[in-house]
């Protein structure tokens, strides 16, 4: 693959000072540097696999950020928007969601939405793994909160986790790495609420240095995590993983953006083809084949992947790929308050969290529940979205300055993150005409919300309502659906160990090619509602774990 | 910086602003900041995006009143007035005098001790949640 190096961007050829000489044939490639492919390379490289990873979008230096600089709200609107769509980057593939309830978020670069997250750093329930035992809805994931527990430490060891033990909604665990991070005239003001309810709450987790830790900086609070970390405090995986694995040989190709996965004879992967940033097309020869594209990137992939053998796409003998898929629905109440609160500061992040109305109740009318969380508003122009489409004098004039004196700087958002159960009809397809810049075809997502979801998401909001009023809010916006909430892109790959029924097994080898595999969070069989990072990672750790540990009887492509 | 950006549409951006952005409230209007200064050229060169609504927009209304024409665009191209009041008020939050009029010190450089205990566990609030006991649902193990 000789034309590796004529890709490289300036950053690559330093990168590649220190890659292992190579052989054209990667032991392992893995196919997306994000938050599960970046715990792969890892993990591979620093037990000896030869590693190569492509990935479409660049590397994201933190002085790009705009956080510190007075122009941050202006250029969160568009450059470091978290849609795709609204960002309109050459490393990012357009979305069709004509037909979604939901925008899709993402970032595609190394560390892929690390960049962009808010790192609240969520473990799932044990229920979530148990919701057709339990509920008798969806299926059973194919182990227990119990097998992931151990990786779940081990990655907030590595993502550097600011956090609380002893949280009541969780059976006991290690101690963070990291005290908590302090939780703001908000965060103490919804939980002044919270115990005059009696309602559960506890200081969030958030993969957010408290103190400096492994080459990162402390956190300032800054509260601009959601548009990347200017402050190169926040865990994202450029940081926290990538470094380790190109010390120990990986070989990283930014610009590269994989159009198909190929398969030899025997049907099992062989490789990859992808384009340069020129347009120029490279072909990646490997043995294994670790697919960590994302919930929407992932099943783009495979479905792009036809062949005379997989005429449905690789690994579709299920039908499944691209569907089932899952993003959390997302609404909120922001209350607003009669005394100065700071809601500016960070971190963003979150201050505290609440499981109250998490596990299933059957008198509520529906299955499952949704985490809450408390979240700073963010400086005076992001407040302004709420007024566009208004009538001139409510929205401008005398009134701007009577609502910034009224709201700014005396608000904050309590988020409900809703779980949405797999529905086949909720999916990623092709679409017909929509090609990213290299002329591939764009997925399209199909989503809508269920009423299930519906009964849940109105249950949560009247609870919030309840909420902020106990914490003495004087004002409330209620938002019932965050378009642009598609932050957690689940299920499109689930696994299982039924072939007829899932894509993957429960260490995200595809039943129908086995040296192919699933990393990211297309895996998940149902969704819980927490933000999924901490546990993809976890999932990620424990699949390469086991690939390590087998590495005698592992199938590859010769 | 230059964005190409003639007299006759600064000034007729300068007359919308101060409508959407007056002097009032003990606050100054948009162009006693500068909004169509500097910072419109600013703005403009962050965000080239902003440029094809804001230009059609404010060419639609040239010699127009101010304020109608503010109220036209509302009404028959939101997009447009949207982006103009977007321009007019991210300058207008920009600007030092602003902020410190509103109270707000930008996203700060504010970092908290961490060996500070918290105050919701020396004031007893987190107990309470503590004493309540376990909320999670156990499950078989394996």
């Amino acid at each position: 693959m000789g034309a590796a190096t004529e890709i490289l961007r300036a950053e690559d050829v330093f990168l590649m000072a220190k890659v292992k000489p190579s052989a054209d044939v990667a032991e392992v490639l893995i196919i997306g540097a994000g938050a599960s492919g970046s715990v792969a390379a890892k993990e591979l490289a620093e037990n000896g696999f030869q590693v190569v990873c492509l990935e479409q979008g660049p590397r994201v230096d933190n002085g790009e950020f705009w956080g510190d600089k007075p122009e941050w709200e202006l250029m969160s609107q568009k450059r470091w928007h978290p849609n795709p769509n609204v960002r309109d980057l050459e490393n990012d593939y357009p979305i069709n969601t004509d037909e979604s309830d939901v925008n899709p978020l993402m970032y595609n670069a190394v560390g892929g939405s690390t960049i962009l997250y808010a790192a609240h750093w969520q473990r799932f329930m044990p229920s979530d793994f148990r919701v057709k035992t339990l509920d008798g809805v969806a299926d059973d994931w194919p182990f227990t909160y119990e097998d992931l527990e151990p990786f779940y430490d081990r990655m907030d060891v590595e993502m550097g986790v600011s956090g609380l033990a002893g949280d009541p909604a969780y059976p006991p665990m290690t101690e963070f790495p990291l005290p908590p991070l302090p939780i703001g005239k908000i965060g103490m003001k919804a939980a002044e609420g919270m115990n005059k309810l009696g309602w559960h709450w506890w200081p969030g987790p958030c993969a957010i240095p408290s103190r400096p830790y492994r080459g990162r900086n402390q956190c300032v609070r800054r509260g601009t995590c959601l548009t990347g970390c200017a402050d190169r405090a926040k865990a994202s995986t450029d940081h926290t993983h990538w470094p380790i694995a190109l010390e120990n040989g990986a070989k990283l190709i930014t610009g590269a953006r994989v159009r198909e996965i190929t398969i030899n004879d025997d049907g099992l992967a062989d490789g990859a083809i992808y384009i340069d940033r020129a347009g120029r097309e490279h072909r990646q020869r490997a043995q294994i084949v670790i697919v960590c594209g994302n919930g929407i990137g992932t099943p783009r992939l495979l479905l792009l992947s036809k062949s005379n053998r997989f005429p449905d796409g690789l690994a579709n003998s299920s039908g499944l790929v691209g569907k089932n898929l899952m993003m959390h629905p997302y609404a909120a109440v922001t209350g607003h308050f009669d005394e100065p609160l700071e809601s500016w500061l960070g971190p963003a992040g979150q201050t505290i969290q609440s499981m109250e109305f998490y596990e299933t109740d059957a008198s509520r009318g529906f299955v499952r529940g949704a985490k809450w969380q408390v979240m700073p508003s963010g400086g005076p122009l992001g407040m302004r979205a709420a007024y566009g489409g208004k009538p001139l004098e409510e929205a401008w004039g005398a009134n701007l300055h009577r609502n910034t004196r009224k709201v700014f700087g005396r608000s904050f958002e309590w988020g409900i993150i809703a779980e949405d159960l797999p529905n086949e009809d909720n999916r990623v397809i092709l679409d017909s005409a929509l090609t990213d810049s290299d002329g591939i075809p764009s997925p399209k997502i199909i989503y809508k919300n269920s009423e299930n979801t519906e009964k849940m998401i109105a249950f949560h909001l009247e609870r919030v309502q309840e909420a902020m009023a106990a914490a003495g809010a004087v004002d409330m916006v209620v938002t019932p659906l965050m378009r642009d909430c598609g932050w957690h892109l689940m299920g499109t790959c689930r696994m299982g160990d039924d072939p007829k029924r899932s894509v993957v097994d429960q260490w995200g080898r595809a039943h129908d090619v086995p040296n192919l595999y699933v990393y990211d969070g297309s895996v998940f069989v149902t969704s819980s509602g927490f933000n999924p990072t901490g546990t993809i990672t976890a999932v990620a750790l424990r699949a390469v774990t086991h690939m390590i540990e087998n590495k005698k009887d592992l199938k590859v492509a010769t | 910086m230059s964005t190409g950006v003639t007299d006759e549409i600064r000034g007729t951006f300068a007359a919308i602003a101060d409508v959407l952005i007056p002097e009032a409230e003990g606050m100054p209007s948009a162009t006693q900041v500068g909004v169509h200064e500097d910072l419109l050229d600013r703005i403009l060169g962050l965000r080239p995006d902003l440029r094809e609504d804001f230009i059609r927009g404010i060419k639609s209304v040239v010699g127009e009143k101010p304020h109608a024409a503010a109220e036209r665009l509302n009404k028959e191209d939101p997009a447009a007035l949207g982006t103009i009041g977007l321009i007019a008020s991210a300058g207008y939050y920009i600007t030092p005098q602003v902020r410190e009029l509103i109270g707000y010190p930008g996203q700060e450089n504010r970092p908290a001790d961490p060996d500070e205990d918290p105050e919701y566990v020396t004031n007893g609030m987190l107990q309470v949640v503590i004493d309540r006991g376990p909320i999670y649902v156990p499950t078989a193990k394996r």
